[in-house]
């Protein structure tokens, strides 16, 4: 693309927004540059704080007459790079198009722009009596916008699906500038091609999401927190199977002792005294009366087992809340120590076989470094994470992990997994999509972007 | 030294509430319940003393079959028996009449303490604490948030309003309610709740404890109902600097400034 100058850019730009909507100053640069990722220095042209979709439409116009490069920003709380603006992009972030729209108690539907905050809605639909139920720990950085392009996941997808499955109807701004009203809210509506399901995980590469008709839920009823310790992965997976037989569950999650070490040395309390090398963390609801029985019933069994060998159960919420703080707690606790990420998933009933590969591979491939399991067994999505020590560079250790990760991949690859589970390809991934996506599919998925983003300006080298 | 902790099974606090056909409490069935969590400190504050000093620590509720779910939890949390008053006219009773049979309680037990919660969560009273204290013929005192024990005698803190503390020393045995945040709950150990199976849960009648007759309720619940919502709110909606003006002169309209 050709480069302009900081003063063409402002000229071209500043007056498509409100005054005060166009940023350069240097520390405004440097935080809307960057995600939670580490790898890459911020280097954006400028920030545009667009207040309306015909703003951003304009925006998209002006870029295309200019060939400038876009990048959409949201929450910035991804894990990939996919809002890291480190090549002069002009950001476009979402932040003042946050605006809960017309509720309709029906259908249950409300209408978000696409800069709402997650945490917003949730609390939105709890006024109603109802629920928003995809849920995660930055929940309360995260936008809309941000979750239905990386199509987020989070810790209640065994039970509730991911975002897609909430996303009723989605208003975009191509990447050729046009306004795409997809599916209108409709449950059923068989005419052909979903575009709204396209840019759900486009990760910004085919234009705008800037409003979404978001569904809602009934509450469920009052559920019980359960955190065990477990021995082993394949006690874990077994765990998990007979969870899963005996219950509809709301959340599988799981974590190491090394996790749980991380987030105790910032506050919290061991759930209980014995050390297991894992954990595995339950949500289940009270659908009668029964229900408590039952759970005794099933804890009874796995523990003549021999896959768990301590267990809580939470009392009140503000235990559920503290339970739930050792496992959504990690992500933070491990963060100043540049973690590199792994969001891998395979099918539930490859799980045994695939941890076992796994794990064996990575201590051969990572002898020296420490590595942090944690993540969403239920939904067969591990997060592993690899750490810094402390002595190496971040450039070296970087380029190492990426290295010795290719064994991990090849993995993946081998039972037919993902390399990215729910934290999208942006930057970080996409060395390596091609061990989920083939090489046919990677082309369709350029030739889609072409068709939406003819000139490429939407968040180029990215994803494809 | 015998403690004895009063809790009471309410529903849930995330429990979705109906109110029952008759209007007079709430839809029961198919809601999940737990130990009142104000009763909760008091149980962790017993099970603290045990833990530290030794101490048979002694739960008592009243109420239908269910709450032996409450004192198998409590059990497995580490108490050492259980006393289930189930009786049809016990349930049926006020505050006043649940507080005569649970003195009588503490009549025949004779512990050393009395913990229980400051209130429960779902009828809110405050008020069986001292009542049991006064029927029981012992000292008591309330919202409690920090013990101290030396020999025969506590040394508490109160709180008050406006975050002031009142220390007040009692003579054992005497009745503590404490307010919550007054210690660290545990968690309940699922283990613990398996092998409390094994652990005994007497079950009586106020009749078995001598005051069958003393408890026919002066209290009954009329009606309860969901508040009714408002219609007065009025949004002032526009630009900031529009909403802080609006704002502006509807303050002074009603004359607040
Ligand atoms: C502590 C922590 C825990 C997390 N846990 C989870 C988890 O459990 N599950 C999970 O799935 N993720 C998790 N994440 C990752 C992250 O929060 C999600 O990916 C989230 O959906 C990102 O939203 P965001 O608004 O921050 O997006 P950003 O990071 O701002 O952007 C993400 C991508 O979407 C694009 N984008 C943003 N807004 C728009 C828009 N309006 N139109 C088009 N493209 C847009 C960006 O260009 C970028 O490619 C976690 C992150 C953290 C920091």
């Amino acid at each position: 693309m050709p480069s302009l100058s900081q003063q063409q850019m402002l000229e071209i730009f500043s007056g498509l927004v409100a005054v005060g909507s166009c940023l350069d100053d240097s520390e405004s640069l440097k935080t809307y540059g960057k995600d939670w990722t580490t790898a890459w220095e911020p280097c954006p042209a400028l920030i545009l704080l667009p207040a309306s979709t015909e703003e951003v439409q304009a925006i998209v116009g002006a870029a295309n007459e200019h060939g400038v490069a876009l990048v959409p920003s949201g929450g910035r709380t991804g894990l990939s790079g996919g809002a890291v603006a480190a090549k002069s992009e002009v950001i476009v972030a979402l932040d003042r198009m946050n605006q809960l729209g017309e509720f309709d108690p029906v259908d249950r539907t409300v209408v978000c722009q696409a800069g709402v905050i997650t945490g917003q809605l949730q609390a939105f639909a709890q006024d109603q009596g109802l629920v928003y139920p995809v849920d995660f720990a930055s929940a309360d950085s995260s936008q809309l916008g941000g979750n239905i392009s990386t199509n987020a996941g989070g810790v209640k997808v065994i039970r509730y699906g991911t975002t897609r499955q909430w996303v009723a109807g989605l208003k975009v701004v191509t990447g050729k500038g046009d306004i795409l009203d997809l599916n209108k809210g409709l449950v059923k509506n068989a005419t052909g091609y979903d575009l709204r399901h396209l840019f759900i995980g486009a990760e910004g590469t085919l234009g705008f999401v800037v409003e979404a008709t978001m569904q809602l839920t009934s509450t469920p009823k009052a559920s019980s927190v359960l955190v065990l310790g477990v021995p082993d992965f394949l006690a874990m997976t077994n765990l998990l199977d007979a969870f899963r037989k005996a219950f509809d569950l709301m959340a599988f999650e799981f974590f190491s002792d090394r996790a749980l070490n991380y987030v105790l040395a910032r506050g919290g309390t061991r759930p209980f005294e014995t050390v297991t090398p894992l954990y595995a963390l339950l949500e289940i609801e009270h659908v009668s009366e029964k229900t408590l029985e039952e759970i005794l019933e099933v804890f009874e069994r796995v523990k003549l087992q021999g896959w768990v060998e301590e267990g809580v159960m939470s009392q009140s919420q503000e235990q559920a809340h503290a339970l739930w703080q050792l496992r959504e707690g990690i992500s933070e606790s491990i963060a100043s120590k540049m973690p590199y990420k792994n969001d891998l998933s395979v099918r539930v009933s490859k799980l045994p076989a695939f941890i076992e590969e796994l794990d064996e591979v990575v201590r051969r491939s990572y002898p020296d470094m420490e590595t942090i399991w944690y993540g969403h067994l239920g939904d067969g999505n591990l997060h592993l994470n690899i750490l810094k020590p402390e002595d190496q560079s971040q450039e070296h250790f970087f380029q190492t992990c990426n290295e010795v990760n290719r064994h991990v991949f090849e993995i993946v690859e081998k039972y037919g997994g993902s390399v990215s589970a729910e934290h999208g390809v942006g930057l970080l991934k996409k060395p390596h999509l091609n061990y989920t996506r083939s090489a046919t599919e990677i082309e369709y998925m350029k030739s889609l972007k072409a068709v939406f983003d003819p000139n490429g300006i939407m968040n180029p080298g990215k994803l494809v | 030294m015998k403690i004895l902790v009063y809790l009471k099974q309410v529903p849930h606090q995330d429990a979705r509430l109906d109110i029952s056909s008759d209007g007079t409490w709430i839809e029961e069935s198919n809601i999940k319940f737990e130990i009142n969590s104000y009763d909760t400190y008091a149980l962790e504050e017993a099970l603290k003393a045990k833990d530290s000093e030794g101490a048979e620590v002694v739960v008592v509720t009243a109420g239908q079959d269910r709450v032996t779910q409450a004192l198998r939890t409590a059990l497995g949390m580490g108490a050492d028996r259980a006393i289930h008053i189930k009786d049809e006219a016990v349930d049926a009773s006020d505050v006043l009449g649940v507080a005569k049979v649970l003195a009588a309680v503490a009549k025949e037990e004779s512990p050393d303490l009395i913990l229980t919660g400051l209130m429960s969560e779902d009828s809110g009273f405050a008020a069986i604490g001292p009542m049991i204290g006064e029927f029981a013929g012992i000292a008591s005192t309330t919202a409690v948030v920090g013990i101290e024990r030396e020999g025969g005698k506590l040394t508490v803190e109160r709180e008050l309003e406006g975050g002031n503390l009142e220390v007040v020393e009692i003579n054992t045995p005497c009745l503590v309610s404490v307010q919550t945040g007054i210690n660290q709950v545990r968690y309940a150990s699922l283990k613990g709740i398996m092998q409390a199976k094994k652990k005994t849960i007497d079950v009586k009648t106020a009749a078995d404890l001598g005051v069958g007759d003393a408890i026919s309720p002066k209290l009954t619940t009329e009606k309860v109902s969901v508040p009714v919502k408002g219609e007065t709110a009025e949004l002032v909606e526009g630009s900031t600097d529009e909403i802080a003006a609006k704002l502006a002169a509807k303050i002074k309209e009603l004359g607040l400034l």
